[in-house]
């Protein structure tokens, strides 16, 4: 009989019962019997050679029961995209220099890079023991220069920081399409300026916790937040010179991630630990831990000019933009790659230049955080466009329309914008939703005789879905069907992290539609490497799209063999994606997208121009999600997504001096509470399918945060005639800029 | 010498004795000694509300309060809500059915706040919650849906 399928309904998220009544574990809930403590030796210091470890008093104090350092770690490296880092630096002479197979980067050279470099794990029978000896640690450092500004790491003599990246430069992108300078020159209109966006921390509530232990099969196992279990999995087994199958990672309650749960944190010093002690192993990060144990929003410098006719044809774009990467590649090129995709927006533009750059610093590294490179691209080519419209006299919204992406429009890559593109409808929607007063500030408005003003600000984006630049993408599922004349039971296996997003209910609403089952009859097993394939990671707004393919596919097959009268089933399938491809070196040219999804929003503002504090009143959000899963939670990510590009705009001032963090606690780094919220964040869900992917389903989380920053940014300028090119925007720069300009 | 109190406390209404350091938080007493570990620790100093908790029924942050500060206290966490395993209480409840919640860090923190403030005030306007609300941080929701459970008791009388 046909089941009424869950797709598409708001039914309550599946851990909403645990989680409401204090049952659900995170990480940092869970014990065992025999747990030691540990804690991490940070380096703090932001660029030093390390020329002795003296860990002797340290382990002497009763209750130590082990202290490992990067000579302790068979292959000292790791990282998401090449192993090009340290797990702990070690002291260059007793370094695993000759680590064998290691595929290592010549890393152990015993230099600290960054103030968040492990230097060892200490463990003990009590927490407090741990801390104490971690206390009595001797390192003897040599302090050495620290380069912690892009414009001086890329200077011909600045001090190179990392043996595989000469020139201080990870990456480069350049792009080249038609002819920019020509087309300048007949431009009727040029907007060119200069734009930088700092480092954005991702706060999540739950700081880094995990416990690590031998299972009973004998595998070390480690219960931990991340994103992806089975590349955490392959990093342990990596450093730890084990086979993967010896190495088991479970995901429980997780705290938030964001993508700060993407690289390794205390994966593999807490596994290391607990093999060595053959005893489970706690650890809990402190906030000021977590603030500089793990990566960072990528800070932007940007130089941009556009160029258009004066009937508001875009004609030209040229970028120079260059990312803060600190010292390793926590996924710098990935994200210049998103940056360089978006930073002339989504626009039909026919000649374009682009040179970007991922710059090596002393500074934290930074890495994926929501959004990954589009949010600094999109925070330019949107302001950018919001200016254009103001010098032209040309509403915002009409200007977009005349410029903006179709199915098969040329983008800057050189290869037509994938079918499914459904740009214009989202700005539409949002843009009637609200009537906007128009992009010039109000004409009789006088900032001197005024205590408040109002504005309105509108933006628009575009984010792909997945990972691109022809990583092969993939996505495993297993569906097991049990029962006789009908299925009684369906025991649906994949590893996606549910960060908090809601993930596994999604996987629920989807499998139900798969196999036509009510939700009693299937059973997920989920987030265990140990039973079932890589879903890869919860980021790039991926996870709800590939999944699907990969449960639908696995569903598909199950049913066919069903049909045939095999009992019980079990099918196993892996999704793919279409391929894509890098881009070309000299002109950019490529397909390195899968597929995209997009968003607009309108905000308005009032800002007090006495103290430069900005309310934003109300929000107006229109994402084209594809097919909705679950309308509910998808309003819920839209207004987290809102909350976070709240703060990104104006309130989030990641504050670093000479490589060392000046905010490294919730007081001093302010996350937006309730009442910086917008009085009313409206979401509109679109739902015009993807042609590309399963059920129709697109990726949404990301891009609401990605455009709350240009459309205050206008907002702020329609109420007060000043452009603010720096985020955060926060009441210091705004009254800076509003003394200068009156 | 050992630095050791006894503190005698009634935790979601059972009366626990137990030894505690001087300088132990009342938020490691109830996670580590209690093993009630649905009292959350996210900033280890008051800022975020995660391990806000009731103190004689007043909504207190159990990171900035000593574990010997309990005795002869009285103490609610998050698994006192309900003792009835098939009966959410009415906040619990509203927040499930309004997805008032994520990754659900935040969540006891909120709920132990959000109890305290609607005992004193049953029937209030969308301002006056997110007055209350605003001494506890989320991360992941934007609050809106936290603000729409908290009116929809309300509204559910």
């Amino acid at each position: 009989m046909q089941q009424p399928s869950l797709l598409g309904q708001s039914i309550t998220r599946i851990d909403a019962r645990a989680k409401v009544t204090g049952q659900a574990h995170y990480p940092g809930d869970l014990t065992m019997p025999g747990m030691a403590h540990a804690k991490v030796l940070f380096a703090r210091r932001p660029h030093a050679r390390v020329r002795h470890i003296d860990i002797s008093a340290a382990l002497a104090l009763p209750g130590v029961l082990g202290i490992f350092t990067g000579a302790d770690v068979p292959n000292n490296e790791y990282g998401l995209v090449l192993f090009d880092a340290p797990v702990m630096v070690s002291e260059l002479e007793n370094g695993n220099l000759a680590a064998g197979n290691a595929q290592n980067l010549k890393l152990f050279d015993g230099i600290v890079r960054h103030i968040g470099e492990k230097m060892a794990i200490i463990v003990a029978e009590t927490e407090k023991i741990a801390e104490h000896a971690r206390s009595l640690i001797k390192i003897n450092y040599e302090d050495l220069p620290a380069i912690t500004d892009i414009h001086e790491a890329i200077k011909p003599d600045a001090p190179q920081l990392h043996p595989h990246y000469p020139g201080n430069v990870i990456q480069r992108y350049r792009v080249r399409r038609g002819d920019v300078e020509a087309a300048f020159a007949q431009a009727d209109v040029i907007i060119e300026d200069t734009y930088w966006m700092g480092a954005q921390e991702h706060a999540y509530l739950q700081p880094e916790a995990g416990l690590a232990y031998i299972d009973e099969t004998g595998r070390l196992t480690i219960q931990v937040a991340g994103q992806w279990t089975h590349e955490d999995q392959a990093q342990i087994a990596h450093a730890l010179k084990l086979p993967l199958d010896q190495v088991r990672v479970i995901y429980p309650a997780i705290g938030g991630a964001f993508g700060g749960r993407e690289d390794m944190s205390v994966q593999i010093v807490l596994c290391l630990a607990a093999q060595r002690l053959n005893r489970p192993v706690k650890i809990i990060w402190t906030r000021e831990e977590s603030m500089i144990g793990h990566h960072k929003r990528h800070p932007f410098w940007v130089h941009a000019k556009l160029g258009a006719t004066k009937d508001g044809k875009l004609v030209a774009a040229k970028i120079n933009g260059m990312s803060d990467a600190g010292p390793y590649n926590y996924t710098s090129n990935k994200v210049l790659g998103n940056f360089t995709g978006t930073c002339v927006g989504p626009y039909d533009i026919p000649n374009v230049a682009i040179d970007s750059a991922a710059v090596v610093t002393n500074n934290i590294p930074s890495g994926a955080f929501r959004g990954f490179g589009a949010p600094q691209g999109l925070f330019v080519a949107e302001t950018q466009i919001n200016k254009m419209a103001v010098a032209l006299g040309i509403d915002p919204v009409e200007l977009r329309r005349r410029n903006c992406w179709h199915d098969g429009t040329i983008t800057p890559f050189n290869t037509p914008v994938p079918p499914g593109c459904s740009l214009n409808e989202v700005i539409s929607a949002c843009a009637e939703n609200k009537k906007l007063e128009g992009a010039a500030p109000n004409a009789s408005f006088s900032i001197l005789n005024s205590k408040f003003a109002k504005g309105t600000g509108f933006a628009c984006g575009h984010k792909n879905i997945g990972f691109s630049f022809g990583y092969p993408e993939n996505s495993a599922c297993t569906v097991e069907l049990h029962g006789n004349s009908e299925i009684e039971q369906a025991i649906v296996s994949l590893a996606g992290a549910d960060c908090g997003q809601g993930a596994h209910t999604a996987f629920l609403q989807i499998a139900s539609e798969a196999l036509s089952l009510p939700r009693e009859k299937i059973e997920l097993q989920l987030s265990d490497t140990s039973t079932s394939g890589s879903s890869g990671s919860a980021s790039a707004s991926r996870l709800t799209y590939m999944t699907a393919g990969a449960i639908v596919g696995a569903a598909k097959a199950a049913l066919a063999k069903w049909q045939d009268e095999e009992r019980p089933v079990k099918m196993h399938h892996v999704y793919r994606p279409r391929p894509t491809t890098q881009i070309h070196p000299q002109t950019g040219e490529g397909d390195p997208n899968i597929t995209y999804a997009y968003i607009a929003q309108s905000a308005e503002v009032e800002v007090d121009i006495a103290t430069g504090q900005v309310h934003v009143h109300n929000l107006v959000c229109a994402d084209d999600v594809g097919r909705a899963v679950n309308p509910q939670q998808i309003v819920g990510q839209i207004e987290g997504a809102v909350s976070q590009g709240l703060g990104y705009a104006m309130l989030e001032n990641f504050v670093t001096e000479g490589g060392y963090v000046k905010t490294a606690h919730f007081s001093t780094y302010l996350i937006p509470s309730v009442l910086d919220m917008p009085d009313r964040v409206q979401s509109i869900i679109i739902e015009h399918p993807d042609p590309t992917g399963t059920l129709g389903i697109r990726g949404m989380a990301e891009l609401p945060l990605m455009i709350v920053a240009p459309a205050i940014v206008a907002a702020i300028h329609n109420a007060t005639g000043v452009w603010v090119n720096e985020l955060p925007v926060t009441p210091d720069r705004l009254r800076q800029a509003l003394k200068k300009q009156h | 010498m050992k630095d050791l109190h006894t503190i005698t406390t009634t935790v979601n209404g059972k009366t626990y004795t137990r030894e505690a350091e001087s300088r132990m938080l009342l938020s490691d007493f109830i996670r580590h000694e209690l093993g009630l570990t649905g009292t959350h620790v996210g900033c280890e100093y008051g800022v975020c509300g995660a391990c806000t908790i009731l103190y004689d029924g007043h909504p207190t942050r159990s990171c900035l309060t000593l574990a010997v500060q309990a005795n002869n206290h009285t103490i609610e966490t998050v698994e006192g809500l309900t003792t009835d395993p098939n009966k959410l209480h009415p906040l619990q409840q509203s927040f499930q059915d309004a997805h008032g919640l994520q990754c659900g860090y935040c969540t006891p923190g909120i709920l132990m706040t959000m109890k305290a403030f609607l005992a004193e005030n049953p029937n209030p306007s969308e301002t006056e919650v997110r007055e209350a609300l605003s001494g506890n941080l989320c991360r992941c929701t934007g609050y809106q849906h936290i603000v729409d459970a908290i009116l929809r008791m309300k509204d559910e009388g």
